[in-house]
């Protein structure tokens, strides 16, 4: 009631000044309205000094606080150039065109290479390399038998072995994909500026941020032009677009870009702006990695570093600014061509360039690398086992944002050549079959005395990102096993040596709970006595199984795990036959010490990693530790020389020339579900799985599945043999095996084997088998 | 009489063949066989068949041609690109960069990776750089490469000698000391 009666006499005194109102007249009116809009004003500069303040710490604290996320950047192994190098000309000439080489005639730019024949000559680029500077240099060779020949250096710093630049094999990308080179002002290539000015901001040096007269010409030239020839936003509106606003064509975010260009022009001086926006500009797109910046874009159009970048490369990237899509040059060549030749033509109207400059550089074709130079899609396995040695030491978010340069062991060449022959050699196996299922594969080639990892195929498919099945593929490794269970019983020369004959005959063994274990061979066929090195070239089973039993699994188990197996194994007795799970990368790791004479070598995928300024930060050298006995390994690799000679792997040399030595061991589980290759040669130590994803049954053994794949790979690389230098404390002895004696170099069954000193026979027979120094030592004892 | 008259001739003949245990050759520098295309295809199987219970091995071919196990009792040399590479380590380490002498020596040993030297530089090198369990183990490895050069053999227990003794293994170092002497 109370509040009624109060507000009674308010409505009143209202009612009484509106019908005063219409006499008080316009002025009146005027008045109320200019107090109101004055009002509103003052509000509204309030408002705006507020936002301005705002935007203003928003525009000094993000720019100076801007930290670019630049990916880490990941090589292969640089091609090194020497006499004696073993590179074949189409390998070499593969390399140059990956690296963006250019091939002319007389390779007088750095970055490019002419070939007559077997004859090259390349100007290489120079790279920062983790131990130094590579200068640029000129060099001259031949390529003859796969190898390099009369190498010189003709112009630059001499040398006898020089480094090209190494390829770029991906990268490790932050969350939002994007990626860059990080380029200073003093990397931009002639012409440039006065191209990027020329077409994008031609006040640049003059106005404060925001151009009217600017927006006003570009209006101009672009009716003239009939189309859009320029842009009226000003380079430090592209920036501030680009760094903190969202592309919405609002009246609002027009506001705020005008607003924002203004302060960052009153902070911070042109150079300063110039080279964030040379960084941060956005120029194309990798499927979902975004290509910001001139340095990385020259890499990715051109395969070339910014700074080398010539008249026709530099008006390029400038014509691709306006629209990275529309003006993409794989995709719209001819579009772009088009601009890229406007924009030349306005460098020569402007007196920027010579017309006999600018004639030149619109002859010249887009000149852009057919693919990008690189792409994380190209090598997935290998980067795959590169980032998980890499999680071991690096933070996620370091290695996508710190960009640090990783330099890796891959080869390229050898790369290449491995998938290629996983792919083309599965379809072989797969055709006239009728099988409802794919056969699967994965390949690892590794050096064999540096345990570098030079390739790696984790499926038939290299492209596909997936299952790596060259790491995560753990499966039984059959025979591959029987080596090592030799290599323990050849560790006790008083007890065995290549020669004690094996029984190779069915038994059984029945365990504590009751359950039988019967061991059988492939064949299911026993071949009664063998001698040793027969019983491992042939991969019987119950023979190898008798010798494992002998030793003791456990022995066996403790050489397997010397020798780099880092999981434990079970000790029962059918790991003998190869119950052991494992991966080919781990089944590489532990033949690397069957191929090096006892030396655990662990496998590498790194070299180094360095911080973006070229710091090394970790190094991973190359490592050795003698874990077996040298003499009983040179044992073992005599018997495995035998399997590609004689053996389970003799198939190879359909494959390979006869002179070239090799070791290695073939492996086949129940049903075939695996097919296993594992050998070596004097460089290369090679592993080959082939079966099928869902472990089913093939009609495959180690020698008709992983062995072909393991056979092209290897005829593909030029390489030097396997010829193990003979241990001090082993001596070579003409032998009969079958008679386990001393034994005339002439006879039919005599055969020069390995034994560990004081383990030889001590008998001697001759060619007719009769024993001579039985005989002899008869005689002496009646003597 | 007669027989212990020969005997000694006898076990000389059976040693000398085995010093001269060179086999087929040392290691034999290959050219790549063939073009991707000229491969052969590998052995037809069917891959759907239920898997034969023949054999592991394929048909027997004709081996009697085939060259048999190879070894050597030379040791390799350094090649004149990776000898350059060492004299660069040499330099560096000389000026105690044993870090950069290691990068070079790395590369001297991908390029002769088979050379015992290049091993005994690189134990030279972590030697200098006082990580001995890694010295000793290249000096270990250049050994099992310096067949029967005497010279390199010598180096390596030496060396290893050295490094035993630096590493307070006295009985090791005199052990390795005694092997260099009996050279």
């Amino acid at each position: 009631m109370r509040r009624m009666k109060k507000s009674a006499p308010k409505r009143r005194s209202n009612g009484k000044s509106n019908k005063k109102r219409p006499a008080s007249g316009k002025s009146g009116f005027r008045s109320a309205l200019w107090r109101i809009c004055w009002r509103l004003g003052l509000v509204g500069i309030v408002l705006l000094a507020g936002w301005t303040v705002y935007l203003d710490a928003v525009v000094t604290s993000r720019f100076e606080g801007r930290r670019w996320e630049v990916p880490s950047r990941v090589y292969a192994r640089p091609l090194e150039l020497y006499d004696g190098a073993a590179v074949t000309a189409a390998g070499l000439s593969n390399e140059l065109s990956q690296l963006g080489y250019g091939k002319v005639r007389s390779a007088t730019d750095r970055g490019s290479y002419s070939r007559a024949g077997r004859r090259f000559e390349i100007h290489t680029r120079g790279f920062r390399f983790p131990d130094g500077q590579e200068p640029d240099r000129r060099i001259r060779f031949e390529i003859a038998g796969d190898r390099v020949t009369g190498f010189r250096v003709t112009s630059g710093p001499q040398a006898s072995v020089v480094r090209l630049d190494p390829e770029q094999i991906g990268g490790i990308y932050p969350a939002h994909k994007e990626d860059r080179v990080l380029i200073q002002l003093d990397d931009m290539p002639e012409h440039f500026e006065a191209a990027l000015l020329a077409t994008e901001d031609r006040d640049f040096y003059d106005h404060w941020g925001v151009a009217p007269l600017s927006i006003m010409r570009a209006l101009w030239v672009n009716l003239q032009a009939g189309r859009v020839v320029q842009g009226g936003s000003t380079l430090t509106q592209q920036l501030v677009k680009n760094l903190y606003l969202t592309r919405d064509q609002t009246l609002l975010r027009k506001g705020n870009e005008a607003l924002m260009s203004l302060l960052l022009e009153l902070h911070y001086d042109k150079p300063e702006i110039l080279e964030t926006y040379l960084n941060e500009v956005y120029l194309g797109q990798a499927g979902t990695r975004s290509i910001h910046g001139f340095g990385l874009a020259s890499q990715f159009y051109f395969g070339e570093p910014f700074n080398d970048l010539d008249l026709h490369e530099v008006a390029l990237l400038v014509a691709i600014i306006k629209g990275p899509s529309y003006y993409d040059p794989r995709r719209h060549p001819e579009r772009v061509l088009k601009r890229r030749n406007l924009i030349i033509n306005m460098l020569a109207d402007n007196g920027q360039v010579s017309l006999k400059e600018a004639n030149k550089a619109r002859q010249k074709p887009l000149d852009v690398v057919s693919k990008p130079s690189y792409s994380n899609a190209r090598y997935p396995a290998y980067l795959d086992l590169v980032r998980r040695h890499l999680a071991r030491e690096y933070r996620d978010e370091d290695l996508q944002s710190e960009g640090l340069r990783i330099f890796t062991t891959l080869d390229p060449g050898i790369q290449y050549t491995t998938e290629t022959a996983v792919e083309r050699t599965l379809t072989q196996l797969e055709r006239g079959s009728k099988a409802d299922f794919k056969l699967e594969a994965a390949t690892v080639v590794t050096s064999r005395d540096s345990g570098e990892v030079l390739a790696l195929v984790g499926g038939r498919d290299p492209k596909f990102a997936g299952f790596n099945r060259a790491v995560d593929a753990r499966r039984p490794i059959g025979s591959l096993i029987k080596p090592f269970i030799y290599l323990t019983a050849l560790s006790h020369p008083d007890r065995y040596t290549l020669i004690t004959p094996i029984k190779d005959e069915p038994f059984s063994l029945v365990f504590d709970d009751g359950r039988r274990w019967e061991p059988q061979n492939y064949d299911r066929e026993s071949h009664g006595l063998v001698p040793l090195h027969q019983a491992l070239a042939k991969s019987y089973n119950l023979a190898t199984v008798r010798v494992g039993l002998d030793v003791g699994v456990d022995a066996v188990i403790d050489n397997l795990q010397k020798l780099g197996v880092g999981e434990p194994v079970q000790s029962y007795p059918s790991m003998l036959l190869g119950s052991v799970n494992l991966s080919p990368v781990d089944v590489a790791s532990i033949y690397q010490g069957l191929a090096t004479s006892g030396f655990n070598t662990p496998l590498r995928t790194i070299r180094e990693v360095t911080d973006a300024d070229g710091e090394s930060l970790t190094r991973y050298g190359l490592a050795v530790d003698q874990v077996v006995d040298p003499a009983a390994v040179h044992l073992v690799q005599y018997a495995m020389q035998e399997v590609m000679r004689e053996g389970t792997g003799r198939s190879a040399y359909r494959y390979l020339p006869e002179e070239l030595g090799l070791a290695g061991k073939t492996g086949t589980t129940n049903d075939g579900r695996d097919s296993w290759f594992a050998g070596f040669s004097g460089d290369l130590v090679t592993v080959a799985w082939v079966g099928r994803d869902d472990n089913g049954p093939t009609a495959l053994t180690g020698a008709t599945g992983a062995l072909p794949v393991w056979s092209n790979v290897m005829s593909q690389i030029p390489q030097y043999g396997f010829s193990p230098i003979v241990p001090a404390d082993v001596q070579y002895h003409w032998v009969n095996s079958e008679e386990q004696a001393l034994t005339n170099e002439n006879c039919s069954e005599a055969r020069f084997v390995p034994f560990i000193t004081g383990s030889e026979p001590t008998d001697t027979v001759n060619c007719s088998g009769d024993f001579t120094q039985r005989l002899r030592g008869w005689f002496e004892g009646i003597f | 009489m007669m027989i212990k008259r020969y005997l000694p001739v006898l076990v000389l003949g059976v040693s000398l063949l085995a010093g001269c245990a060179t086999g087929p050759g040392g290691p034999v520098y290959v050219p790549s066989g063939q073009a991707p295309a000229d491969a052969p295809p590998p052995p037809e199987t069917d891959t759907n068949r239920e898997p034969e219970r023949a054999s592991e091995q394929s048909a027997p071919e004709q081996e009697a041609t085939r060259p048999k196990p190879h070894h050597q009792a030379e040791s390799e040399s350094l090649s004149p690109a990776a000898a350059s590479l060492v004299n660069k380590a040499d330099a560096l380490l000389a000026n105690g960069d044993t870090r950069a002498a290691i990068s070079q020596l790395e590369r001297a040993q991908r390029i002769s990776p088979r050379a015992g030297k290049v091993y005994f530089k690189l134990a030279e090198a972590y030697y200098a750089d006082n990580r001995l369990g890694a010295a000793e183990q290249f000096t270990l490895k250049g050994l099992s490469l310096a067949g029967s050069s005497t010279d390199l053999q010598r180096t390596g227990w030496s060396l290893l000698a050295d490094i035993r003794r630096a590493g307070g293994n006295v009985a090791g170092a005199q052990k390795a000391e005694a092997r260099a002497q009996a050279l």
